[in-house]
């Protein structure tokens, strides 16, 4: 599948979805020409991401975390194989004080652990997720420090 | 020559401990025992337990969560024995110096446990099996 193909079947997301933003990778460094960034904010993710998978058939790769020190993101990876194409869900959750987000691993067993590490090192919620337990850190490591906000210094 | 040290200092029998390491230094370890440096020659052997052990083969910075087991692993070894830090994250942290995971590196957390511990260095990210062989020589004849 070509990166006009996956245009035009990306394009169907805002038939769908209404209010959600599209951009280009910026730079060749991002990957621009092959790569395509869904902007939404936290309530909209499950409903993007359970299209990408389900409709579209596309493959869950990762999710990262960002501490955008305004907000915080979320960024669930999705790839197409045949294409080499990757659309990113970019999800902003702009409550600092209780950063919360829905869960995608009802959707998708595999984003279960990286939501837990998301929850270890961000302190980023995840509603719904069925196990959302200490993965990463140690086990005397204070409760409520999240080592990769920004406002820590280690 | 003091009796525990000299029988030290004959085939000593070592434990691997990886206290969060990337697994390089291990691999390089484990390449000691294959037959082309095959350590066995000299009495050197891994041994499943740190009670049989003479030295602890340490691998890895030192991270808050293997801090503690290396306390106990160090505390079970059979005294007197020898500490190896393999590795440049072992000697002294490495690239993780400032990870906020880390409680290391090696000689400090042994220390807490010991401050009279024999500790023996041998940098290198990572080092080769020669290298390996060498520092523990170098370290059995200071001793």
């Amino acid at each position: 599948m070509k990166q006009h193909e996956l245009d035009n079947r990306l394009s169907t997301i805002e038939d769908k979805l209404i209010r959600i933003e599209r951009r280009r990778a910026p730079s060749a460094a991002e990957g621009a020409g092959d790569r395509v960034y869904l902007l939404c904010e936290r309530e909209q993710v499950f409903e993007i991401c359970r299209f990408l998978f389900e409709d579209l058939a596309l493959r869950f790769v990762i999710s990262t975390g960002v501490d955008a020190e305004d907000c915080f993101e979320v960024l669930h990876h999705f790839a197409n194989d045949e294409s080499g194409c990757i659309a990113t869900v970019r999800a902003f959750i702009r409550d600092r004080e209780n950063p919360e987000i829905e869960s995608i691993t009802p959707l998708i067993p595999g984003a279960e652990w990286i939501e837990r590490e998301m929850h270890d090192v961000l302190g980023i919620g995840f509603k719904n997720h069925p196990n959302l337990r200490r993965l990463i850190l140690d086990d005397d490591w204070p409760e409520g420090v999240y080592p990769l906000r920004k406002e820590v210094q280690t | 020559m003091n009796w525990k040290l000299w029988s030290l200092k004959k085939s000593i029998w070592v434990f691997h401990v990886n206290t969060g390491a990337c697994n390089n230094c291990d691999i390089e370890i484990v390449n000691l025992l294959t037959p082309k440096f095959d350590v066995e020659r000299f009495g050197i052997k891994l041994v499943g337990s740190p009670r049989h052990a003479d030295a602890l083969l340490v691998t890895g910075g030192g991270t808050r969560q293997a801090a503690v087991r290396l306390r106990e692993v160090y505390r079970q070894t059979a005294k007197p024995c020898v500490v190896f830090c393999m590795g440049a994250c072992a000697c002294g942290m490495g690239i993780f110096e400032k990870g906020y995971h880390m409680a290391g590196p090696i000689d400090k957390i042994v220390k807490e446990v010991d401050p009279n511990a024999i500790i023996a260095y041998v940098p290198g990210c990572p080092p080769k099996p020669e290298t390996m062989i060498s520092g523990v020589v170098k370290a059995l004849s200071a001793l």
